[in-house]
């Protein structure tokens, strides 16, 4: 495998000891071949990360042709069983590697579809981090993340009227890639976000729609922090007029404290855009989000934040992740249940209900024989 | 390509110095203990359990003459959070808690936890009347609770699935009777040995009302069943921290998300698991007590705050 994945010496070494080691591990040694053959792709990713060789476990899943719930299943208990704390991959050193999958290079491909994979690798790069930076990475599988991105950033390499014509699924046939289904959705969100920004360029007259934000995505990534930290000034003025307008008692205080939040916007630590700050300024700032206060919801700690709760609060935030914008009713619970005791009195009527008559029982036995018996 | 600040979300909080410091107001800085303690880096775990026992004492001794304060001082260095950060020991922290208050309960102190630096001590409030700048003011919902009671006598589970409206028997897949009641909106698995499993309800009382009335279907059924030995085997809350979080930052647990969008953290004291989910919501699970549940939002609320980001 390691082979195969050509990685260094020391990562195949690495590899082969902590198969050896796990082999003779009690939990390990009665197995199935097929869950040997799971624990040695676990080992060579865990092997990896360790020596920071990004790869996902969606390439050993590839490699080993094994069930995603099996080599989970496998990975967790040898991680367990071994003691090992792998660290995490990043995403965005793991896209290089993946880009190299896709087959869009001009040997393979005729000139309108072909493309530089470093470019390509430099805007799917800076899509991620920008998907990151709207909480669509969050949680979610990477390799649908960075098909998204790969799929959008060629597309907006040379925004031809055929690129942007092509779907998702065309594209991975051409580029000989199996599709994922989630990318679909994170297109969706990601084109959601650059719309967003989209909607802050200046010197763009016409509506930014998901439909024609493709053309703009260069100049988008190009100033993406500014365009970020125009979109938030946007956003708050807009939650400040909906707040005057909604709320008339607690209206000093609240412009109060978000006159407050706008000065401490303005002082050079707590810009909102605090991380993405685009010229170095030596030592990388502190990115603790308790001096960004930029939604204004966070000021509004105790009592208001009570009454504001009801309404979805992902939706005060101008960026924030999809399952708290879009979010499931839950079930009401039953008040009846408040009080119980656990000792009260069991009515006989409500056992009763439970048990069937005899009548009932005999029609059940029969057709239970009539089941068994065609 | 700006690399650095780029790759920061990924990192979560990768500066070294500042990255915690701003929140520090937020919690109150004391260790109660009157101890000399000085919060400083861990270099080797020997010498902080020796800090341990200290404190432990001190605490005792402390615990009956003031009024319990729920303080929770986590120092936050960069150790905690950044995977990459040289000099760490590559291995993800682990997060130091709760010493629970309560009683006679002495602080049994991981001693062996590797450690980085100053322990948390948060301190649980006998009377939950803690001032609201150090609780957060969330109180987790129980959604599920597991119990078990025994019957106390063998059961013909084949007379119960034919006789009971409620019950669903099939021996093929599982070798036991499941069945259901309205209310408390509860399941049981009854097993032929007499022993019986509730799930579903909300409350610890409302899980022994359920199986009360399951066991009261059973002696319907002509079985002289008893109710001997009901005890509360797991209870699953869940919670909601208003806070979003970039799950990089690895808090001494696992986090993959190929594998499961949520963190999962296994708090020591009280022995949780917790589930932290990127919107901030947070599904507790593994204890025998409503206490633990809190305790463990509690103890991880304000270092969840700690990690709040917004874009």
């Amino acid at each position: 495998m390691c082979r195969i994945l050509m990685v260094h010496r020391e990562i195949e070494q690495l590899s082969q000891t902590y198969y050896n080691k796990a082999y003779q591990h009690e939990s390990f040694l009665k197995v199935s071949l097929q869950k040997k053959e799971v624990l040695a792709g676990c080992c060579v990713l865990v092997s990896c990360r360790l020596l920071n060789w990004p790869i996902t476990m969606a390439t050993i899943l590839c490699l080993i042709n094994a069930d995603p719930t099996l080599v989970g299943e496998v990975y967790q208990e040898m991680i367990s069983a071994l003691k090992i704390e792998a660290p995490i991959v990043l995403i965005t050193d793991v896209i290089e590697t993946h880009i190299q999958e896709y087959k869009i290079s001009s040997l393979h491909l005729p000139e309108e579809f072909a493309e530089n994979s470093k470019d390509l690798t430099r805007c799917a790069v800076a899509l991620v981090e920008l998907a990151a930076d709207s909480w669509i990475v969050t949680g979610r599988k990477p390799v649908p993340i960075i098909m998204a991105a790969v799929y959008l950033a060629w597309q907006s390499l040379r925004p031809t009227k055929q690129r942007l014509k092509t779907s998702l699924e065309k594209f991975c046939q051409i580029a000989k890639v199996n599709k994922y289904r989630p990318a679909v959705k994170r297109i969706a969100e990601i084109k959601e976000a650059l719309c967003k920004l989209g909607k802050e360029i200046p010197w763009v007259r016409e509506a930014v729609t998901p439909d024609n934000v493709v053309q703009h995505v260069e100049d988008i990534l190009q100033h993406r922090y500014a365009l970020l930290r125009r979109a938030m000034r946007t956003h708050q003025d807009a939650l400040q007029e909906g707040r005057k307008a909604g709320f008339d008692n607690s209206l000093t205080e609240e412009t109060d404290s978000v006159q407050s939040s706008e000065l401490v916007e303005q002082t050079p630590n707590s810009s909102s855009v605090k991380q993405c700050e685009p010229n170095e300024e030596g030592a990388p700032q502190p990115r603790d989000g308790d001096n960004n206060p930029c939604t204004v919801s966070e000021l509004h700690s105790g009592p208001h934040e009570r009454n504001d709760v009801e309404l979805n609060w992902g939706k005060r935030v101008l960026f924030a992740p999809p399952c708290v914008i879009r979010a499931k009713r839950r079930r009401v619970e039953q008040p009846e249940l408040q009080d119980v005791t656990g000792d009260e009195e069991i009515s006989d009527s409500e056992i009763d209900s439970y048990i069937r008559t005899p009548q009932e029982a005999r029609d059940f036995a029969l057709t239970q024989k009539m089941f068994e018996k065609s | 390509m700006d690399q650095n600040n780029s790759i920061s979300p990924f990192q979560g909080l990768s500066s070294p110095q500042g990255a915690m410091t701003p929140s520090m107001p937020m919690f109150s800085p004391i260790i109660p203990y009157g101890s000399g303690l000085t919060p400083q880096p861990v270099q080797n775990t020997n010498s902080l359990s020796i800090l341990e026992e200290q404190q432990r004492q001190q605490q005792q001794q402390q615990q009956q003459q003031q009024a319990q304060q729920f303080v929770i001082q986590v120092k936050k260095n960069n150790f905690l959070f950044s995977p990459g950060l040289p000099g760490t020991s590559g291995q993800a922290p682990q997060l130091f808690h709760s010493q629970t208050v309560t009683g006679s309960t002495t602080t049994a102190l991981p001693g062996n936890t590797p450690l980085y630096n100053t322990p948390v001590t948060p301190m649980t409030p006998i009377t939950p009347a803690t001032p609201a700048s150090e609780s957060s003011g969330i109180v987790p919902q129980l959604q599920n609770i597991v119990s078990t009671v025994n019957l106390g006598c063998k059961l013909d589970l084949k007379t119960i699935a034919l006789r009971a409206r409620n019950a669903e028997y099939n021996p093929k897949r599982f070798a036991a009777v499941i069945m259901r009641i309205r209310e408390p909106r509860t399941t049981a698995l009854i097993f032929s040995s007499g022993k019986m499993v509730c799930t579903g309800a909300k409350s610890e009382e409302q899980s022994r009302l359920a199986a009360r009335k399951y066991a009261r279907v059973v002696q319907k059924l002509g079985f002289p069943a008893k109710f001997l030995d009901f005890k509360i085997q797991n209870m699953v809350g869940s919670s909601d921290s208003r806070n979003f979080f970039h799950q990089v930052f690895s808090l001494g647990s696992h986090y993959e998300p190929e594998l499961f969008p949520g963190l999962i953290y296994r708090m020591i004291k009280p022995r949780i698991v917790l589930l932290i989910f990127v919107s901030g919501k947070v599904v507790l699970t593994g204890a025998k007590v409503r206490a633990e549940i809190y305790e463990a939002f509690e103890n991880i609320y304000p270092i969840l705050k700690g990690f709040r980001k917004t874009t």
